[in-house]
């Protein structure tokens, strides 16, 4: 009996007249034309050599033009016979290959549609029928544009995807897009989270005539993050009440009894960097699960840099932190930038354990503002480099050189870059130092 | 004339404790509720001259509080949100409150937000 699959994908009424050999892909192509004209060349020319000759002899030298009439009609009979065969071979071949096709669609667990250059759905197979709910595959054949607006396509922010950015239709236009995020609404309601990827389907010598998608249904690994994340923010959450308390009492009891000012100071200093570690968990996590939610206003990105060095002077005594400005007026989530400098100058002191000097500046050029910030410190190992933004990854974890942290500054940091538009990079010696950067465009003159 | 009182809405106990001691010592009334039910028992008693509101607690939380107390009140008092949040201006936009402090606060800044908010609340409500 033929696998589930196979039957499904077959055409009905039609039986396969080869019972399928294992794996033997080889064994069982048609003939290609090449093989079939072969063939024909080989069959006539062995007539044209021998006919006359077995002519000859059964009926002697008498033969006459019956005859050569009866033999030309006979050839074409042999020959016909056999190009029926030939052809009628390899026509069941392509189309037991043609169904060993569409079950291997029909087979994969992910979701696939193959589109036409008129951007129809022309093809589904039975998973993208069960990850969108709907009764048959033959329910999803549709224009694309329909089917987005059907299902809703939209990107994680809930915003529709543009038809022209359809992965389907960028790869109909010859791109092999990269996976992307996106959410769908399924026909029983319920929303799914989707990884989608689509190429276009190559044809040696011919244009794009098909593209196909590939949707991948992500929503348990999502779910996994999001309760990860949510986990990780009430955990934060959790940790400030308590920090609030000591803090306070801190305060209270340096005002009331001066002479433990100095105790009392650390304690407070402690809570402040313990405060730290928690607002580093919570920005990151909430980067993630509501990365809209900024507050975007114009500012200059040059005074922001001098009050954020200023606040940090008095926790690196032992640094001269410098800042050099110009004015660069940027659209930006103000506090969330601040977050990023107050990172990469913790960074740069925290790495440079002997002191000396960081320098931060902001300058202007090309339609974005740059901020830098050098240290003379440690510098990263080459080897190490690749490496720094990852979540959680420490370059100097495990070395003499481990100065703490929670390897989250970098990752939020581009995280945050990144949503302004903007980018970041480095440039690091071992033994010399490194030197952080980030850049956000520039404001525009006009807008407010 | 006498200052309208201080109601500090908050579930952790130490914390609360601390947050009447600091604003008796600085001369305020205070008056205390956990959770957002008890707190608008404190509200119908009579109207305090500024509330500070935790968002997470058990019960009655901060922003059903604060949604409960403006469709009954108004703005007839300014709420200040006491949020451990990442966001503390956020949160404080979401209920439309006046203003903010984030955990951990200083005191200083809990004393000056509240005197300020005082203050302006000091002239009598008015009558929507």
């Amino acid at each position: 009996m033929p696998p589930g699959p196979i039957q499904r994908a077959g055409e009905p009424g039609w039986k396969d007249p080869e019972p399928p050999r294992a794996s033997r892909w080889r064994g069982r192509l048609p003939w290609s034309p090449g093989r079939i004209v072969a063939m024909y060349a080989l069959l006539a020319a062995l007539w044209i050599e021998l006919s006359d000759r077995a002519v000859e002899m059964l009926i002697g030298d008498h033969a006459g033009t019956t005859i050569q009439t009866v033999k030309g009609i006979g050839f074409v009979a042999v020959t016909s016979v056999m190009l029926y065969a030939l052809i009628g071979r390899r026509e069941r071949g392509l189309r037991s290959r043609g169904a060993e096709i569409r079950a291997t669609i029909e087979s994969m667990a992910d979701a696939v549609l193959v589109v036409d250059a008129d951007t129809r759905i022309v093809e589904a197979n039975q998973a993208a029928a069960e990850l969108l709910c709907v009764g048959s595959r033959e329910a999803l054949l549709m224009p694309l544009a329909a089917w987005g607006r059907r299902f809703q396509l939209r990107y994680l922010d809930g915003t529709p995807v543009p038809f022209e950015r359809f992965a389907t239709v960028r790869a109909l236009a010859g791109a092999r897009v990269p996976a992307y995020d996106a959410i769908i609404r399924a026909d029983d309601g319920r929303d799914v989270f989707l990884s989608v990827t689509a190429s276009p389907v190559l044809v040696p010598g011919g244009g794009t005539e098909l593209a196909v998608t590939v949707l991948r249904d992500v929503s348990p690994a999502r779910r996994l993050d999001e309760l990860r994340d949510e986990f990780l923010s009430t955990a934060a959450h959790e940790f400030k009440t308590p920090l609030a308390v000591i803090k306070a009492y801190a305060q209270l009891l340096q005002k009331r009894d001066p002479g433990e000012a100095q105790a009392l100071v650390v304690i407070q200093r402690q809570v402040e960097r313990l405060n730290r570690l928690v607002q580093h968990l919570l920005d990151t996590t909430r980067l993630r699960l509501d990365a809209r939610e900024g507050h975007l206003q114009r500012f200059d990105l040059g005074s922001l840099a001098g009050e954020v060095v200023a606040r940090m002077r008095a926790s690196a005594p032992a640094h001269a932190l410098s800042v050099a400005s110009v004015p660069a007026q940027v659209i930006a989530d103000r506090d969330r930038l601040a977050r990023v400098i107050t990172s990469l100058v913790d960074n740069a002191v925290r790495f440079s354990p002997g002191g000396g000097t960081v320098s931060a500046r902001v300058e202007s050029r090309d339609g974005e503002a740059i901020f830098s910030v050098e240290d003379h410190g440690l510098g990263i190992p080459p080897e190490r480099q690749a490496r720094i933004f990852e979540r959680y990854y420490r370059a100097h974890a495990g070395t003499p050189q481990d100065y703490g942290g929670l390897g989250l500054g970098l990752d939020m940091s581009r995280e945050i870059v990144a949503l302004h538009g903007g980018r970041m990079w480095f440039e690091s010696a071992p033994g010399h130092g490194s030197t952080f950067h980030f850049s956000v465009p520039l404001a525009g003159e006009g807008s407010a | 004339m006498t200052e309208r009182s201080v109601l500090v809405v908050e579930d952790d106990p130490d914390l609360l404790a601390l947050l009447e001691m600091i604003l008796q010592d600085a001369g305020h009334t205070v008056r205390t509720a956990q959770e957002g039910g008890a707190a608008l028992a404190r509200v119908a008693e009579e109207m305090p001259g500024v509330i500070l509101l935790d968002m997470r607690m058990p019960g009655m939380n901060g922003w059903e509080f604060a949604r409960e107390f403006r469709a009954r009140y108004g703005r007839a008092c300014p709420i200040i949100v006491v949020t451990a949040a990442e966001n503390a201006r956020g949160r404080a936009e979401e209920i439309g409150a006046e203003g903010w402090l984030s955990k951990p606060f200083e005191l200083e800044e809990v004393l000056a937000t509240v005197a300020r908010h005082l203050s302006s609340a000091e002239a009598p409500p008015a009558t929507h």
